[in-house]
């Protein structure tokens, strides 16, 4: 169908408006409905309750916090009692005072044994029981922490006195009195 | 009702309303005043007189300091102090567990008081009295500082009201003396006064923050809401180290008898690993516990190990032969004539250090016997410009990568400047001044097949939020070819086998390589000791496959005074470290050089 031979639609007036259609209603007054009312004062009721009881939950739980910080804080400074008393008891020169009172020594001669064929590498010979260091004769690492705490293995010493005290003589034996100064032996 | 009427009643309603409204009006103003326009000063009045705002400072954490392996060298901790409020001081009301009431006296209270701190009842009271005399309003009167936790807690439970007690922070060092020479330590204000505590405290400080809140009136419950942390309060980071405790201890404890026994004034060892440059160990003998500064002498209370400037002597032979090597001037088995004591022809007079006939040296002889007439002629088979270049690329007069806290450049000359002595003193190590970590630092690149890697003795810092920083290290360099290295091992290690320390020194299983150095020292009136010597031995291991170096040093050793002191303590270190560091015995055999040329 082409364009020519559409038929043109006839136009139609649109419809004469014919001004607005009011009609009056007959009055009817609608009763208020109670249940809106009740359920709008038990919501307000609701929310003032809620934050009340948040509110007291809230305070509770502050007292709450209060107790357990204050729990910290004794545990705080058990930690720091206990980090106190340990001061230092894992430093070298403790371990090593121990160990030396129990006789220990540090070999100087490494052996070594190789799996792979048997050999043994290093010097071969038995370790010896000389220490290549001696704590007894003096610590060279001064630890303040510790200078007062006994070793575990021996609980008379110290780290700066690993060596046992020798014992004083009950008695000494006492010079003979001089007399006229020292002899001079005669020279010729 | 008349119109009259009507009108009054209106008229007077709505003055009324007027005077009300006026009056709402005034209130509303007023209102507005009080909350908004005066709010903050009235807030900040009541929260003055209102006593129901607190406050607390939040302490911030100094970072720890720890070792290679993480052992801790430095931790930060909380002491007490005790102080009296003479005022307060009185018998105190007090009930017992029946219920009956009891007066404590003062005088038992300081007795119970004292017995906690170790002091005497009336030491306690004597504090008082003297508070008191010296100002009648006193308040405060410092009884103990330095408590302990335990006493602290011993202190509350006596609910004592004159009693003022405060925790301040503190430093331990869990390992005394182990690595105090580097780690350093605070004053009693908390101020770092030495070592990596001074140098990297922009990695360890810490600052307090302040809490503030609103407290209810029973008890200073703080009120929900209102608590303010302002500022919050920063935690130092943790400084790593590279150093290792436990080899430290071992090196110090050894270093103290042998600097005994050699009767020496001082001694320093230094361990250094060869592939990473990391220091494992610097260690000096006297030192210090950082616990109790105070109970060292104040020269002790630094790193010497870091800080000394000597003339190396000796040991620097080895770089020279290196230089000659790399600039293709010698072989290891190059010819040289010596006499003990040769007078050159510029007019400047070397000796050696024992006397012998003129001999017909190989540069690995040379080494060998450490010959300075030797050294001094073959140093002139290069240009001075290229040993001095050589001297500055081994890092002499540089500095190091460490940054030590007064840590000398080390001294060296232009070549120009060189006078006829000096010209030949350069061969052999004198006329130039380094410091031990220069020594070692060339030693290193010797060993590392010429590769030169900063020594360092910082591996990180770890901020509180766990963002590591490692030091900015320069580049590695190679300075020497990988050819010259394996001659200088070889070298190296004919000095450990065919010269005089050669028994003192061996390590069975282990092929090593040293040289020994020593140097005069400066009497202080422009001249030198007689008689007495800074020596040195620096050796390396396993030589196949160098892994550790590490260098003794002794001040003035009396006993034997020669570099030779050295042996043991060299002997010692070296045996443990490769021990320590579970370092595999040597397969391959020795290949001695000879030391005379046909």
């Amino acid at each position: 169908m082409s364009i020519a031979n559409a038929s043109l639609l006839p136009f139609e007036p649109a419809p004469r408006r014919q001004g607005p259609h009011l009609e009056a209603l007959p009055t009817r007054r609608r009763r208020p409905r109670l249940a809106y009312a009740l359920v709008a004062i038990a919501g307000a009721a609701l929310i003032a309750l809620a934050q009340l009881g948040m509110t007291i939950l809230t305070a509770q739980s502050s007292y709450d916090l209060a107790a357990v910080e204050q729990q910290q804080r004794q545990l705080t400074l058990d930690k720091q009692e206990l980090t106190e008393d340990l001061a230092g008891l894992a430093s070298p020169q403790y371990l090593a005072a121990n160990a030396s009172a129990l006789g220990m020594v540090i070999d100087s001669t490494p052996s070594y044994l190789r799996l792979s064929d048997s050999a043994i590498l290093g010097s071969g010979a038995a370790a010896g029981d000389t220490s290549t260091v001696n704590v007894q004769n003096g610590n060279a690492a001064a630890n303040a922490l510790i200078a007062q705490t006994p070793l575990v293995t021996d609980d008379e010493l110290t780290i700066a006195d690993v060596t046992p005290q020798q014992e004083a003589p009950a008695t000494v034996t006492e010079a003979p009195p001089l007399e006229g100064g020292l002899p001079t032996p005669q020279t010729h | 009702m008349t119109k009259a009427e009507t009108r009054s009643a209106r008229r007077r309603s709505g003055i009324a309303a007027v005077v009300v409204l006026a009056i709402l009006a005034v209130f509303a103003v007023r209102l507005f005043d009080i909350q908004v326009v005066n709010a903050d000063s009235l807030r900040a009045d009541a929260e003055k007189h209102g006593n129901f705002t607190a406050s607390a400072v939040l302490p911030g954490i100094r970072g720890s300091i720890i070792d290679s392996e993480g052992t801790v060298l430095a931790a930060s901790s909380v002491a007490y102090d005790a102080a009296l409020d003479p005022a307060l001081v009185d018998e105190v009301d007090r009930i017992d567990d029946a219920g009956n009431k009891y007066v404590e006296s003062w005088g038992r209270l300081a007795e119970r008081i004292g017995a906690i701190i170790d002091m005497s009842g009336a030491e306690v009271e004597e504090v008082a009295s003297d508070a008191l005399e010296a100002n009648p309003d006193s308040r405060y009167a410092v009884l103990k500082k330095g408590l302990s936790t335990e006493q602290y807690r011993a202190l509350v439970d006596l609910d004592a009201p004159m009693l003022a007690l405060s925790s301040e922070k503190t430093r331990t060092y869990p390992n005394g003396a182990v690595g105090g020479n580097l780690v350093g330590f605070l004053d009693a204000s908390e101020t770092p006064q030495e070592g990596y505590e001074q140098l990297e405290n922009a990695c360890l400080e810490s600052t307090d923050g302040r809490l503030s809140y609103q407290r209810s009136g029973d008890g200073g419950v703080k009120i929900p809401g209102t608590t303010k942390e302002d500022p919050a309060p920063h935690d130092g980071g943790t400084l790593q180290l590279t150093i290792d405790s436990d080899l430290s201890w071992y090196l110090l404890q050894m270093l103290k008898e042998e600097v005994e026994t050699q009767k020496a004034q001082a001694g320093s060892i230094m361990v250094v690993d060869v592939k990473t440059g990391e220091i494992k160990s610097a260690v000096d003998y006297p030192t210090l516990d950082p616990n109790d500064p105070a109970a060292s002498d104040p020269e002790d209370r630094g790193a010497p190990v870091l800080r000394r400037l000597f003339e190396p002597g000796s040991t620097f032979k080895a770089v020279t032969i290196a230089t000659l090597l790399d600039a293709g001037a010698v072989t290891p088995l190059t010819a040289v004539e010596a006499s003990s004591n040769e007078t050159f022809p510029n007019g400047a007079q070397v000796g050696d250090s024992f006397a012998h006939p003129t001999y017909r040296y190989t540069v690995a002889g040379a080494l060998i016997d450490s010959s300075n007439v030797a050294l001094s002629k073959l140093g002139e088979l290069v240009p001075d410009q290229t040993r001095y270049e050589y001297l500055k690329k081994f890092g002499v007069g540089e500095g190091s990568a460490i940054g030590y806290s007064y840590e000398p450049e080390g001294v060296i000359h232009p070549a120009d400047t060189w006078d006829n002595q000096t010209h030949y003193a350069t061969s052999f190590g004198q006329g130039i001044a380094v410091t031990m970590q220069q020594v070692v630092g060339a030693y290193q690149a010797i060993a590392n097949g010429g590769v030169k890697k900063p020594l360092h003795l910082v591996e990180g810092c770890t901020s509180a939020d766990g963002k590591v920083t490692a030091p900015t290290l320069p580049a590695d360099e190679q300075i020497i070819s990988e050819e010259t290295s394996e001659q200088m091992l070889d070298l190296l290690e004919n000095v450990a086998v065919q010269g005089t320390n050669a028994d003192a020194i061996e390590i069975p299983g282990y092929r090593i390589g040293i040289k020994t150095g020593t140097a005069q020292v400066a009497n202080g009136q422009g001249g030198y000791k007689s008689g007495v010597y800074f020596t040195s031995m620096i050796g390396v291991a396993p030589i196949e496959d160098p892994q550790y170096i590490v260098m003794v040093s002794l001040d003035q050793p009396r006993r034997v005074t020669s570099s030779a002191a050295n042996a043991p303590a060299f002997q010692k270190a070296m045996t443990h470290v490769l021990q320590y560091y579970r370092v595999p015995p040597s397969t391959e055999p020795f290949e001695p050089l000879p030391k005379f040329a046909e």
